[in-house]
Formats: C-alpha cells, structure tokens, sequence
C-alpha cells in the first residue's frame, strides 16, 4: 500500500468521523431552533447524543416474525449513510474518495440502504412496516428524478458529475451568478426537505400512523437496532445540506490540506450549515404538513424547477 | 485459441444438438433420462459455443464457416462470428448454462415431468436456432433460423397447452412475431435487391440506399426488430407470453430471446444502414425512455411474480435502447468516442439484464415450483421455508434496481453517463433538450424499480406465509440452486469487476462502422469512465470496500447488546396479528397507482352483500383493474379491422372449384403477360 492510498484512507475515516460525531448536533440545533420559535424551552442541544448512547446500551427487542434481514436493514441503512460521506467534500474542496465515484455512486449508495431499510420493514408483518415502506418508496422514486436533474444541472455547467471535480470547477469559475442558480437550489431544498423527511413532506416528531411515513417504517426498531437508525438519518440530514452548500455556495471550503485553510474552512461550514439549519427549521415551522397525495404536487414543482434551471442555462 | 478452431466448433455446436435431439427422442419414454440427456446435451454444446465466442472475444480473428451447401441452387448457408455476434453468444452461453442445468431439476415436478422429452427437444431447438441467428452471415440463413427461433418458442410458451390462456398467449406471440418478421423480410429483400446479394457483408455495407429509401428499411427494422425486443408499443405479447411458458423458458425468453431483437436493432437498424440520421437516434431514443418507465410503472401494478418480471423485461430493454439511441444520436453529429460509449453501455446492459433477469426467473420459478402459485398475495414467510431461494431472489431484485455494487449499477451508471456526457458535447437543440430528460426519466425508472422489488421481495419472501402452499413450501433441490448461485456470483462480479467487462465490450464496438473507444473507457478491470479525465469515474470494488468497513463500524456499535435479543411477537395494533392482517402487495403500489392515475385509469368495484343491514356486510367484492390501453385503443381495433376485411374477402373464397380454378387461370395469365411487358 502506497503512502497515497493511506492517506487517502486515514482522510475518509476522519471525515466519515467527523461527520458521525457532528451529525446529531444539526439534529438537536434544529429542535432547539423549532422549540424557540413555538417559545418552548425544548430538549438540550445534546439530547440526541444522549438519547443515542441510550438506545445503544439498551437490549434489543425483535420481533418473533423477523429474520436475518431485519437485522440487516439497519446496519445497511447505517453502512450507506457513512459510506455516502466519503463522496461528499465537506470541508477541503476534495472528496476523500473522489476517485471512487461521483454524483451517481453517491445517489446510488444512500438508494442501497433505503432499498434495505423499506424491505427489512415489511419483515414483521406489522401493517405499519408496510405502509411505512410503501409511502417512503413511493416517494423516493418521485424524488429522485428531480435531485437528479437539479444535480444535474450544476453538474453540466461545472463540467463534471464527480462532486470533487465539481467543487473545484465551480470555484475555478469565480463567483458568477447565474439565474438557474436560484431555481436549481429551489428545487434541489424542495428534495432535500422530502429527503430528510422534514415537514411538509414527513413529520419526524409524530408516531401518529396517518401522518407518518419514515417513523412507521422503522416503527417496530427498538435499542441498538433504532439507534443506528436515527444516527443514520441524522448523518444523511447533515450531508445533503452539505451537498447544498458545495453546490451552491463553495466558498471558503478549504482548496489545499494546509492547517490554516482548513481551519478557516470548518467554521465557514458550520456558519453554511448553520443557515441552512435555519430554512428548514423555519419550514418546517411556518408550514402544516401535506396530504400524502399533495406530496408528488410538490415533487412536480422541485422537477419543473430543475428542469427550469437546466433550459435556463443550456439552451 | 482456447482449443476451438472457430471453423469447426459452430458445425460441432450443430452436430451435437442434432444428436443430443435424436436421443431425447428415442428416450422419450424414460423422462428422467430424457431431461439428463437433453438438458446436460444443451449444456456441453452451450459451454463450445460460449469458448468459441470468448475466442474471438478476446481477440482471435473472427471465425468463418460453411455449414452446408445446397448442390441444386448453389446457396450454401455460411456463419461469421465477429465480435459483435460473440458478444451476444455470450450473453447466450452465460445464461443457457445454467438455465439448461435448473432444467434437469426444474421439470422433475408434477404436470411437466412427463413432458421432458418435449421441453428438452424444443430448449435445444431454441439454442440452436438462437445460436444460428447470432452467426448467420446472410439474410436467407438469418430469416430461417429467426423463423425456427420463433416457432420452437412458440411451442414452448404451449408447453401446458390444455390451459387455454397459454394457448392464447402462444398465438398472440405467433400473430405479433409474424407481423414483425414480415417487417424484417421486407427490409431484407429491399436490401438484397439494392445491394444485389444476401450476404450481409454486401446488404451492410452501408451505402446501398439513399435518403427516403433508407428511412423506410430503418422504420421496418424497428418494428421488425422492436417487437421481439417488446418495445413499447409492439410489447403485448410480452406480459402474456413469458408468465405462462415454464419458468426455464420464461429466462430464455427474457433473458436472450428479447436480446435477439436488440442484437438486429444493432447490427441491422444501427449499423447497417450507413451513418444513422439525427431523427433516428431520437426515435430510439424516445422508445427506449417511453419503454423503460411504461414498463416499470405497469410492473408495480402486477401480483403475478412472473408477470411483474415480465414488465421488468420492457423497462430493461427501455434503458439499453437509452444508451443504444444516445450512440446514435452521438454518431449522426459525428462523435465516435460518445457513440463508443453509449453502444458500450447499452452492449454491457445486454449481458447483465441476461444475468440477473435470469436469475430471477430461476428463483421464481423454484418457489412457483414448491408452492404451485405465481400470486405474490398468497406468498410470504419463504426467507425462511427456502433461504436460498429468497437470498438469491434478492441478489437478482437488487441488481435489477440498478443499486450498487451489483452489476445493473455499473450499466446504468454508464447509460447516465452516455446521455450526459452526451449532453455536453451536444451540438444540435434536439438532443440538448431529450438527453438530460432522458436522464432523468433513467432516475424514475430505476428508483420505481427498487420500490417494485421493495414489494416483490417484501409481500413475497418476507413476514408470515399468506396460504397453506407458502407456509409448507420446501426449498428447492441443489441442482436448481446451484445455477442460482453461479448466477448471483455474475451479478456481483460483473458489478465489481465493470472495467474488465468494458475491455471485452471495447472489442466489440472498435468492429462496428464510425466507432472509436476511448482508451480511458477501457482501461483497468476495476473502474470505468466515460472518457476525457475528469467528468466521472467509478470503481464498485472501493465503494464495496467502504461500505463493508462501515458494515463493520455499524455491527460493532450494536454488537455490546447483540447477544441480549429478546424477541417477542409483532404488536397487532390490539388485535391478533396475522397473514391478513398483513400489509399486502396491492395496497403496497397503491400510492403509486394513485399518483400515476393518468396511465393506469384504473376502474374499481366494491359490492357488499348484506343479508340484514347494510352496515354488516355478509361479503364485500372487491375488483380493481389499471386499464389495458394498448390492447383496449391500439389492439383493440386492430384486431377488429382485420377481422372485417377478413369478412369481405370470404366472398373470394365461396367453396366453388371453379372459381378458385379461374383465379388460378387468372394469375398465369397475368404473370405470362407482365413477364412477357417486362421482356
């Protein structure tokens, strides 16, 4: 193994790291933000770090029905999530494992654990499981086409669907503005909210069966199981907002591994972060959730956005 | 190269499926020994015939042959096997392997043992007419082994032909296949007559019509071709065809006969007319997106496991017509690197959508063996009556939703890259605007097809059993899992090893007429790139790697309390939990049937029966149904037109001699007078 192939794996651990520690954090600011807008006092900023190590130490109740792969969802759903942020330049304008593969691996990985978690969640033979699969299946594939034609969209006029070379190319280009701009990061946060299961798309603070489309997929997780779940989502949360500020804002993301760069970088990230914390928190505030059948109205504009977006700037 | 002289082995490959149908049918009688001799017969010729194709695969020179010479008219029927025909009797080999392996277990069951002998000799007419149709090297030879492919396929979709809707499903192919053939001879004959030869090498040759003419061969090749292939719409056939054929014939059928419609699309329709027009390209282009979601959106609708593999079929010839059109469209604006690649894409989706679909079959063919049903409603709980069957079934359903690492990942992967990387370098209006969308449409596509096997494998393979037939199913015998498991081990390697795979594919396309590979594309077996450094690279076994160490990060985390498992039963919301409490197959796609209204229209009927008040139902009916619109606004009247010009011309044909005698008369009169006008 050469030096190069060990730094490059020392980087990817570290980010993946990073990302796993820092990720129930987003999750708690926007509790704390949501709590403050309803003048509530709401949860510590740190109590989805406690109610994990919680989960974590608890035994685990399985379903008598279950097999392997109800075992296997979660670990698999968990396994995408971290594997997804190796893709992601976060705070150096280079992926860890960029050379691994692009925007299309990254869509596919995080599509992997999905496809694992929906199908480990008809195992019980709960209605629940079912409905829940079905609803987050159904609405995955409405979403897809529109995160991929908004990605898409950067993509082409930054030259490259790999998101290192993307980054790089966008901040080769200098702070251009171009209209598509707008529409694109309209229709691509529209996904994003769908993807994270924020309201109005989903309602992450209900286990109320009507509403509830990702919480009744995992309904019947308990202990260890539902940690891993719940961390998983909140690393995907953190990573598609992640994606957002690459895409949209690169700068200040650090361009060489130089000590000061990237200590100028990770405060930069976390203000990005920060302020797109801040949009969902305030949607998701100002906003009732939709009809599950209002849901592909939804979808519809952020694809009519991206498509926008795309006729904009190529034609 | 590998000891095969090409010479030799096709006339090898011939003889022995000659004798090996000879034998079966002096053992027909013995049906165990019928089904050993036929189907370990059609092995041993397949593995020849797959050596000879990775021979010239690998760069021996393209093998020629006689196979026989007819004295009195001099025609002799002659083969050639050059990459690209290697290519597709690989794809060929791969799966009749295995398939012919599952056989010999496969139809030792009930209703089809005794009809072993008949399946055998039909399987190895099938192969060899297959195998004939990818070698041929003139339209006589192509249009006869196509015929006989056709008929001895018809033939086996009748295997159970006392069941009359397989009789009618073996006639809607006959009528649909004929229809097409005749599309195809017509464009043969044209050919023949501009270039003034059969032989391919002078009908192909690129610059035998001019404009109007050329159109019109292209338009009869895509029906001619399109509706072995089940595009949208010449695809009704399909759905009917391959659920009611045994299940070894329903791979064949999806796994390589569709492929011979593809292999005619490429090599007559894309490469045997000159350079490809724009609109051609285009054309492909939006049959194969129509196709693919068409396809996939009719799949979620289906509970018949066979069925919904069915509709998987088109969806899966949608996407390799994707990267077939982008080649085109590519090599009408004069890119040769960009039309490698989409040809390479849509070549590479040939073999995989072979392999897992394949597989797929096999494993539902082994639980419609163990538990007489196709119904996934009356399915469920078999992960654990048969774990074998289920794992492999889910191999196969994860592949085929294009995830990775598995291979449908890295063709799909390429297929986005042909139509994006395609976009960029666009220089007409036309396929800047069709290519993203196209794109996008591959996302719909391939996320409905997860949700699809989410249901197909969920209501199926998982939960409690919903009948008596699923809760006592046994797992099937080692020699129809064993063709599984070489099956999964394709999908995943092929899924990790895509650059390898991209070599080979790299021979194939420098063969075809205006294609250039870009050395990029093809270097290395683990990673694969469109081209020019840069715009996107993947290589399956880093991403495998990762994800295994993150597997490992997420067991440990969980591991302190592994062992503290308690289990207990699944909460009933109050009630008992059972099968019919269940969440099942129907109400899994009903979001989906609701969202996508406008191509389902789907009709519903519910009727209670009460015998007191209306309010406690004795019985409520339920009936559903998405509306058939080929068949109903296509077909329907179709079939109709036919029949009432059928009615009027009845008077032709009253039943009397004499006028059948003068009609005859009439006609020599009239051929002595045209040849007579003519000279």
């Amino acid at each position: 193994m050469t030096e190069g192939t060990l730094a490059t794996i020392g980087l990817a651990i570290l980010q993946a790291a990073g990302m796993l520690a820092l990720a129930p954090l987003l999750r708690g600011l926007i509790k704390k933000m949501k709590a403050t807008l309803q003048t509530r006092q709401g949860p510590p900023l740190l109590q989805v770090y406690f109610d994990l190590a919680k989960l974590l130490r608890k035994e685990s109740v399985r379903s008598e029905t279950a097999s392997w792969l109800y075992v296997a969802g979660p670990r698999m759903y968990f396994a995408t999530a971290v594997a997804a942020t190796t893709l992601v330049p976060v705070w150096m304008a280079a992926a860890p494992l960029e050379a691994a593969g692009g925007v299309l691996a990254l869509v596919g990985i995080l599509a992997l654990g999905r496809f694992f978690l929906a199908t480990a969640a008809l195992d019980t033979g709960s209605p629940f499981g079912g409905m829940g699969a079905s609803r987050e299946m159904t609405i995955a594939a409405l979403a897809e086409p529109a995160l991929m034609l908004g990605l898409f969209t950067v993509a082409l006029s930054a030259g490259s669907l790999n998101l290192g070379a993307l980054v790089r190319g966008l901040l080769d280009r200098g702070a251009t503005f171009h209209p598509s701009d707008i529409l694109a990061l309209a229709g691509l946060f529209i996904v994003v909210v769908a993807e994270t299961g924020r309201v109005p798309v989903d309602n992450p603070a209900t286990h109320l069966e009507l509403t509830m489309i990702h919480e009744a997929m995992v309904l019947e997780y308990a202990g260890p199981d539902l940690a891993l779940v719940e961390w998983a989502s909140a690393v995907k949360e953190l990573l598609y907002l992640t994606l957002l500020a690459d895409l949209f804002a690169p700068i200040g993301i650090a361009t060489a591994a130089t000590p000061v760069l990237l200590l100028q970088a990770v405060p930069i990230w976390a203000a990005k972060i920060f302020l797109l914390a801040v949009a969902v928190t305030l949607v998701e505030s100002t906003n009732a959730k939709l009809r599950l059948f209002r849901v592909p109205d939804l979808m519809a504009v952020s694809l009519g956005l991206g498509f926008l977006a795309l006729a904009i700037r190529f034609l | 190269m590998i000891g095969v002289e090409g010479w030799a082995g096709l006339p090898a490959v011939v003889a022995i499926r000659a004798g090996v149908i000879l034998l079966t049918l002096v053992m027909a009688r013995r049906a165990a020994a019928a089904r050993w001799i036929a189907f370990g017969g059609s092995a041993a010729a397949s593995v020849l015939s797959t050596l000879i194709a990775l021979g010239v695969l690998v760069g021996a020179p393209p093998a020629h042959g006689v196979l026989f010479v007819h004295g009195a008219s001099g025609y002799s029927l002659g083969f050639t096997i050059d990459p690209l025909s290697a290519w597709f009797l690989l794809v060929l080999g791969v799966l009749a392997i295995p398939v012919a392996i599952f056989s010999i277990g496969y139809l030792n069951q009930g209703s089809l043992s005794h009809r072993s002998a008949y399946v055998g000799v039909a399987f190895n007419v099938l192969v060899g007419a297959v195998e004939l149709v990818f070698a041929t090297d003139d339209g006589i030879g192509f249009l006869c082994a196509w015929e006989v492919m056709t008929l001895a396929t018809a033939a086996l979709v009748a295997t159970e032909h006392e069941i009359r809707e397989h009789r009618r499903a073996a006639y809607l192919y006959l009528a649909m296949s004929h229809l097409a053939t005749g599309c195809a001879m017509a464009a043969f004959l044209t050919l023949a007559v501009a270039s003034g030869s059969f032989a391919f090498t002078d009908m192909l040759s690129g610059d035998v019509l001019s404009s109007p003419g050329r159109d019109a061969v292209f338009v009869l090749f895509v029906i001619g071709f399109g509706v072995k292939a089940g595009i949208i719409p010449l695809h009704i056939w399909l759905p009917e065809a391959h659920p009611v054929a045994p299940s070894n014939i329903s791979a064949m059928m999806s796994g390589v006969l569709l492929k011979a419609g593809i292999y005619g699309l490429v090599r007559f329709g894309a490469f045997g007319l000159g350079v490809p027009r724009l609109s051609w390209g285009v054309v492909i282009v939006i049959l194969g997106g129509v196709s693919a979601v068409l396809g996939v959106l009719y799949a979620l609708m289906q509970h018949d496991l066979k069925r919904l593999l069915a509709y998987h079929s088109i969806e899966n010839i949608g996407i390799i017509l994707l990267g077939l059109g982008a080649g085109m469209t590519a090599l009408s604006m004069g890119q040769p690197q960009l039309a490698a690649l989409g040809v390479a894409a849509s070549l590479f989706h040939v073999l995989n959508h072979a392999v897992f679909k394949g597989l797929l079959f096999l494993s539902a063919g082994g639980v419609v063996a163990s538990t007489g049903t196709r119904q996934i409603e009356e399915l469920g709980g078999l992960i654990r009556r048969m774990p074998w069957t289920a794992f492999f079934f889910l191999v196969g359903a994860i592949a085929i939703s294009g995830l990775p690492p598995l291979n449908g990942f890295a063709s799909e992967w390429l297929t986005f890259q042909s139509l994006l990387y395609g976009f960029s370098d666009a220089t007409e209006t036309l396929p800047r605007l069709l290519l993203p969308v196209s794109a996008a449409l591959l996302a719909l596509t391939s996320a409905l097809a997860a949700a699809c096997f989410v249901k197909a494998f969920g209501i199926g393979f998982l939960a409690l059993p919903r009948s008596r037939a699923a809760a006592e199913a046994r797992e099937s015998p080692a020699v129809m899992l064993t063709p599984q498991l070489f099956l999964a081990g394709t999908c995943l390697g092929l899924g990790l090893f895509p650059g390898a795979v991209l070599g080979v594919i790299g021979g194939v396309t420098a063969m075809l007429p205006g294609l250039l590979v870009d050395p990029v594309m093809t270097g290395g077996a683990l990673a694969i790139a469109p081209g020019r450094g840069g715009f996107d690279r993947v290589v399956p076994l880093t991403l495998t790697l990762v994800l295994l160490g993150a597997l490992a990060v997420a067991g440990a985390l969980a591991w302190r309390r592994y062992m503290a498992v308690r289990p207990v039963p699944t909460w009933g919301c109050g009630g008992e939990l059972s099968a019919r409490t269940e969440y099942t197959g129907t109400a899994f796609s009903k979001p989906l049937m609701m969202i996508f209204q406008a191509v389902y229209r789907p009709t519903r009927q519910v009727e209670a029966l009460a015998d007191v008040s209306p309010y406690f139902p004795r019985e409520v009916r339920y009936h559903a149904e998405i509306e058939p619109t080929f068949e109903r606004y296509i077909y329907g009247p179709l079939t109709l037109g036919v029949w009432r010009m059928a009615d009027r011309l009845k008077v032709l044909q009253a039943g009397s001699l004499h006028a059948y005698l003068a009609y005859v008369m009439v006609l020599v009169l009239g051929l002595v007078i045209f040849v007579w006008w003519s000279s």
